[in-house]
């Protein structure tokens, strides 16, 4: 049966590796996100209901049209609404006269999870399925490594649209790349194609602005209307610790010595949040703390329309700011964010920045 | 007469969890001898004071708690906003209930001090004898006495417990009053003309309860001669049989009441109709109402009616609309049945 997923930003290149390991030659990768993949899901839900949920349907409703039939989808029991995307999708769908079947992978639940997954492997065995699944959260590894050189390459290249290119060459180079020998190699690969084949501007300075808020809001270009890219082309590195790593990557999640950025992000926000309260509230807010300590300019905080936890984070966003002078900007996003209205936002939240660096060096 | 005055103040805001846990936090505050002032009913003032300063995504709800807060700012030496986010194992209250005290003191400073004690049987690792530790180190504030303080806690608790007894109704109860033998609430005005109908009244109960932001309905369905029952009263039992149908949890603890009234309601058949009142951007509303609309629309012999409330709601349009869902179901009653299920914004 014809296995699918829906898009989400370059975390489906991990999910097609992980595909591929398991030996599933009927994949159907999904496409990126348009305007017809928002119009799609908006139809059919509820509409109040957060923008990712209206994407992600939008995005299998899509998938289904291809004739997909097993598709993954995960199952999060947490303070926000994640934990309905799935039941609801199979109610919608239904409804909606598809016929599939949706996998869930339940994260926090270790035994249930390997038990879908060994579903999904129905080519290999449990062993071959787990290293499989190694392979993917290696390879997230990696892909987050080209992400961080792209946007920051991306700021500082000479001919506009070069590490895009370069970059994308290398997502398929992560993703058709076998053999764990290999696999190991991809990060002195990707570093190294990185360096000769962007040419930079050594002498800049660029700004510095680091994104965080939402999961689904920062990773799905097709949402936050590709705004990392947008940053580079004004010349601003950006730079986003908000990634699958923390939940797929089991290897460094054993790992006691790794220093994990959301960690740290949490003890900071204490002041302001000190309960967890589900999504990334304590993580937005103390990003804002730990950037200005690593010496970033400026932090974008992105969140979808209606998401109940990063709604708590804006509200306590400006406090931060001032207590630790450090500029952030809160977006909001929907299925109807206009390019023009992010666009001016950002173009102004720029030279703000400027201003305030220049003011700070005397110049 | 020194003694009154030394009396320290403590403001409750009356929106959100107060219409929930009221006697439960007054019986606490007043047996430690503290003065307890519960802010005014929700009027126009408090409402336009609260949508001028609330964050403008929140909820039409949370945005009201912001007016009360406001509204008591002045008066008080403590505002209570507890961080509550659940009773039970895995089910949790809205987020925002955790955050709401950090967002009101982030956002006003000039508020008075807020007592926000955090409790989250939920998610985190809270436990009763937490809760009620936490409960004995806040009574500290009101008074020194050990004992005091004991005897507070556990006749607030005994006050919340009689209170949830004399609000939820008995499987038994229920039958009577689906066999019109009995009146759960306000008794409907009749008229000769017509048959009384029964409808069930669904909803977060900070929205049942407060006349303002329901646009007073409960009084507007009385006025037409239909008998109520609120998902509030319904036997827990029969909501937690009806989850047990579905094949996921419904975590969200106050959704499960929701959800769980409307499918017993389209299972058992013996209401007229189903007005489920909803608030314009509760997280947890959209997915209950998406759920209980599908529901509703496989199995169409109960009439549902969704209504979704925000600041911008005005009577005329709200009256119109119930007017017509009367109308709908009496006929429906005398001569043919009428199939809907429809979500309008008022």
């Amino acid at each position: 049966m014809p296995l699918s997923f829906p898009y989400v930003g370059t975390f489906t290149y991990v999910f097609e590796s992980i595909a591929r390991g398991m030996k599933r030659d009927d994949v159907i990768v999904p496409n990126e996100p348009t305007y017809r993949t928002k119009q799609l899901g908006s139809q059919v839900s509820s509409e109040f209901v957060c923008t990712p949920f209206k994407m992600l349907l939008g995005s299998i409703i899509e998938v289904l049209e291809q004739g997909a039939y097993e598709i993954v989808a995960t199952v999060f029991v947490d303070y926000c609404r994640l934990g309905y995307y799935s039941p609801l999708y199979k109610i919608i769908l239904e409804d909606l006269g598809y016929e599939f079947d949706l996998i869930n992978l339940d994260w926090f639940d270790k035994v249930d999870f390997f038990r879908s997954f060994k579903k999904l492997a129905c080519n290999v065995n449990a062993i071959q399925a787990f290293q499989a699944f190694r392979v993917g959260w290696i390879k997230n590894r990696y892909i987050d490594l080209i992400d961080k050189l792209l946007y920051s390459y991306g700021a500082v290249e000479i001919e506009k649209g070069t590490a895009y290119n370069v970059a994308h060459k290398l997502y398929r180079t992560v993703v058709e790349t076998d053999g764990m020998k290999n696999v190991r190699m991809l990060p002195e690969i990707i570093q190294k194609t990185f360096d000769d084949q962007v040419e930079i501007d050594k002498e800049l300075n660029p700004l510095k602005v680091g994104i965080v808020g939402e999961l689904y809001a920062v990773v799905e270009p097709a949402i936050n209307l590709d705004i990392m890219r947008r940053l580079n082309d004004i010349g601003v590195v950006a730079f986003t610790p908000i990634t699958f790593t923390r939940w797929i990557d089991l290897g460094q999640r054993m790992n006691p010595f790794k220093k994990w950025h959301y960690k740290s992000c949490i003890k900071h926000a204490k002041p302001y949040v000190r309960y967890p309260l589900g999504g990334k509230t304590r993580e937005s807010l103390g990003s804002v703390v730990e950037f200005k300590e690593q010496g970033w300019d400026g932090v974008i905080h992105l969140y979808p329309f209606t998401c109940m936890p990063e709604i708590i984070s804006r509200s306590i966003l400006p406090q931060v700011s001032r207590e630790h002078d450090m500029p952030v900007l809160s977006l909001v996003l929907d299925e109807h964010t206009g390019e023009a209205g992010i666009q001016t936002r950002l173009e102004a939240f720029v030279d703000l920045l400027e201003r305030k660096r220049n003011k700070g060096t005397g110049i | 007469m020194s003694k009154l005055e030394t009396k320290i103040r403590v403001g409750i805001p009356r929106a959100l969890l107060y219409y929930k846990y009221s006697d439960l936090w007054i019986t606490f505050f007043k047996e430690l001898g503290a003065e307890v002032i519960v802010s005014p009913k929700t009027t126009k003032k408090i409402k336009d004071d609260a949508v001028k300063l609330a964050p403008d995504e929140d909820c039409y709800s949370t945005k009201l708690y912001f007016g009360h807060a406001i509204a008591l700012k002045d008066q008080v030496d403590f505002l209570f906003i507890p961080r509550y986010g659940g009773r039970r194992k895995k089910y949790v209250g809205c987020p925002k209930f955790i955050g709401l005290a950090e967002v009101l003191q982030s956002m006003l400073p000039e508020l008075p001090d807020i007592l926000m004690p955090h409790y989250n049987r939920g998610m985190d690792r809270s436990t009763r004898i937490g809760l009620v530790i936490k409960a004995f180190r806040l009574g500290k504030i009101f008074t020194k006495n050990p004992i005091t303080r004991i005897r507070a806690i556990t006749r607030a608790f005994r006050a919340q417990k009689i209170h949830e007894r004399s609000l939820i109704i008995d499987e038994e109860t229920l039958n009577r009053w689906e066999n019109s033998e009995t009146i759960l609430n306000d008794f409907p005005i009749y008229n000769e003309k017509y048959k009384a109908l029964k409808i069930a009244l669904v909803g977060h109960s900070y929205v049942l309860n407060d006349p303002f932001s329901s646009l007073d309905i409960r009084s507007l369905l009385q006025e037409y001669g239909v008998d109520i029952i609120t998902s509030e009263q319904m036997p827990r039992i029969l909501i937690e049989k009806q989850m047990a149908r579905l094949e996921y949890d419904i975590y969200f603890d106050y959704e499960r009441e929701i959800l769980g009234t409307i499918m017993h309601f389209l299972e058992s058949k013996t209401v007229d109709g189903i007005i489920h009142l909803m608030i314009f951007s509760c997280g947890p509303d959209s997915i209950a109402g998406e759920i209980a609309s599908r529901f509703s629309k496989r199995d169409t012999t109960i009439p549902l009616l969704q209504l979704v409330f925000d600041e911008l709601t005005g009577e005329a349009g709200m009256r119109t609309r119930i007017e017509a869902f009367v109308d709908m179901l009496r006929r429906s009653i005398e001569k043919q049945t009428v199939f809907l299920t429809a979500q309008v914004h008022i």
